[in-house]
């Protein structure tokens, strides 16, 4: 009979070594909503670095520039670049818009695989990027979609429905149902990726926690990165689908 | 055996442990993974972005100096042309004062000669005029000499016949007998 309490201790070490808390998070009330706060604590951390960074970038502009400003005017030129492809002519107020999405996405995605979130410890739940909670892809993904509505009924107006029967009639239903989907479709790639990337990682530690994860961060920092600028292009490929059509 | 499915449903509840605090277990922070991901960035990384970024600068660079070299260039041409104006203008203004007076005596000398070219050619025409009226009045009169001349050359021939002559000859015979008389 003592072999089971031994083996329910044993069993116990190996829950603290693999601590994969899934699902929980850590509530904050407010009002009478809870909110995950180890989401907004992330959050608040990689909008700190960016600003951060940016502010000390720009501090003193010069016309050849130093290292941090070239950086960020090559980022800029990026995005501005990346824009104008999809977007087309009138790419110039979407480059804000198309930026935040990029750069928030991009840095939450990065310090998520980077920073070593996992020395705070939190009473429920853990910190990790803020991007692998389905609630901030949704909250990322509905201003899209509520931008590519505005750019197109800035721009054309109430002939923008007219769209929804281009090429046929027939596919109306269709048309109708690809304005429910890319907002769902964007949330859940970005969700899915990230926080997959992240069990992974985790996993992957708690079983073997030397060297073998290292390719696979590796792995995630890249899709991690190329899911921020799918994101960034998706925007602004929809924003510049419901801008065109003035054939 | 309720004991142990007890104590495994136990081990089921996550344990609400742990307040705010930091997590030094070395093998659940990974911080031996997140170094080396961090050192394999940061080491291929900085050579790719050095390379973009220096890159960029050189384009800006390039850029600026290309605009500087056109700037210059363009205030050179500038420059000469402003030149070339200036002499051009002071040329310009001395033909004004020399050129005028000259295009002036030119103007003079030429309607002068041509004034002297037109005398001279009204002269000859009078002249001209003047001539063939005297050779029109020339050869008016010698017709009409010359019709009188066959006027009277033909009155004498007419006139002209044995009985005239011997009337003349008996007249110049009276004549010299009278003459001779006189002398006697």
């Amino acid at each position: 009979m003592n072999v089971i309490p031994c083996s329910i201790k044993t069993l116990k070490g190996l829950y603290d070594i693999s601590g994969v808390e899934v699902g929980q998070h850590f509530y904050w009330q407010i009002g009478g909503l809870q909110i995950h706060a180890q989401v907004l604590i992330t959050s608040w951390v990689v909008i700190a670095i960016l600003l951060g960074s940016v502010i000390i970038a720009v501090r003193n502009p010069q016309t050849i520039p130093t290292d941090g400003q070239n950086f960020f005017e090559y980022v800029l030129e990026f995005i501005r670049d990346l824009s104008k492809t999809q977007i087309g002519e009138e790419y110039g107020p979407w480059v804000p818009f198309i930026g935040t999405m990029f750069l928030f996405i991009f840095v939450s995605n990065w310090s998520g695989a980077l920073l070593p979130w996992k020395i705070i410890q939190l009473p429920h739940g853990e910190l990790a990027a803020p991007t692998n909670d389905i609630n901030t892809t949704v909250a990322l993904a509905l201003p899209t979609s509520a931008a590519y509505f505005y750019a197109g009924l800035t721009k054309k107006g109430l002939g923008y429905f007219g769209k929804y029967i281009q090429p046929t009639p027939i596919l109306l239903p269709i048309n109708i149902l690809e304005d429910f989907t890319k907002p769902l479709s964007l949330s859940f790639r970005l969700f899915g990726n990230i926080l997959a990337d992240e069990l992974v990682v985790v996993v992957l530690v708690s079983l073997v926690p030397s060297v073998v994860p290292i390719p696979v961060m590796l792995l995630g920092l890249f899709t991690s990165g190329i899911q921020a600028l799918i994101f960034a292009t998706l925007a602004a490929a929809y924003i510049g689908e419901s801008m065109e059509g003035h054939h | 055996m309720k004991n142990v499915t007890d104590s495994f449903l136990s081990l089921g509840h996550w344990p609400s442990a742990g307040s705010f605090g930091f997590n030094t277990d070395i093998l659940a922070t990974n911080p031996i993974n997140l170094s080396v991901v961090l050192g394999v960035l940061i080491f291929f990384g900085k050579g790719v972005l050095n390379d973009l970024l220096d890159n960029r600068k050189q384009r800006i660079l390039s850029t600026i100096r290309n605009s500087e070299e056109l700037r210059r260039g363009a205030i050179e041409q500038l420059e000469r042309a402003r030149t070339r104006l200036r002499k051009v203008e002071i040329e310009a203004d001395e033909y004004r004062m020399n050129g005028y007076s000259e295009i002036e005596r030119e103007k003079e000398n030429l309607i002068n000669a041509t004034c002297d070219t037109l005398e001279r050619l009204e002269n000859y025409k009078n002249e001209t005029l003047h001539f063939e009226q005297q050779r029109a009045i020339n050869q008016v009169r010698q017709r009409v000499f010359q019709q009188a001349l066959q006027g009277a050359l033909g009155t004498l021939n007419s006139c002209l016949n044995s009985e005239l002559h011997f009337r003349t000859i008996r007249a110049n015979i009276g004549i010299l007998g009278a003459v001779g008389e006189i002398t006697d």
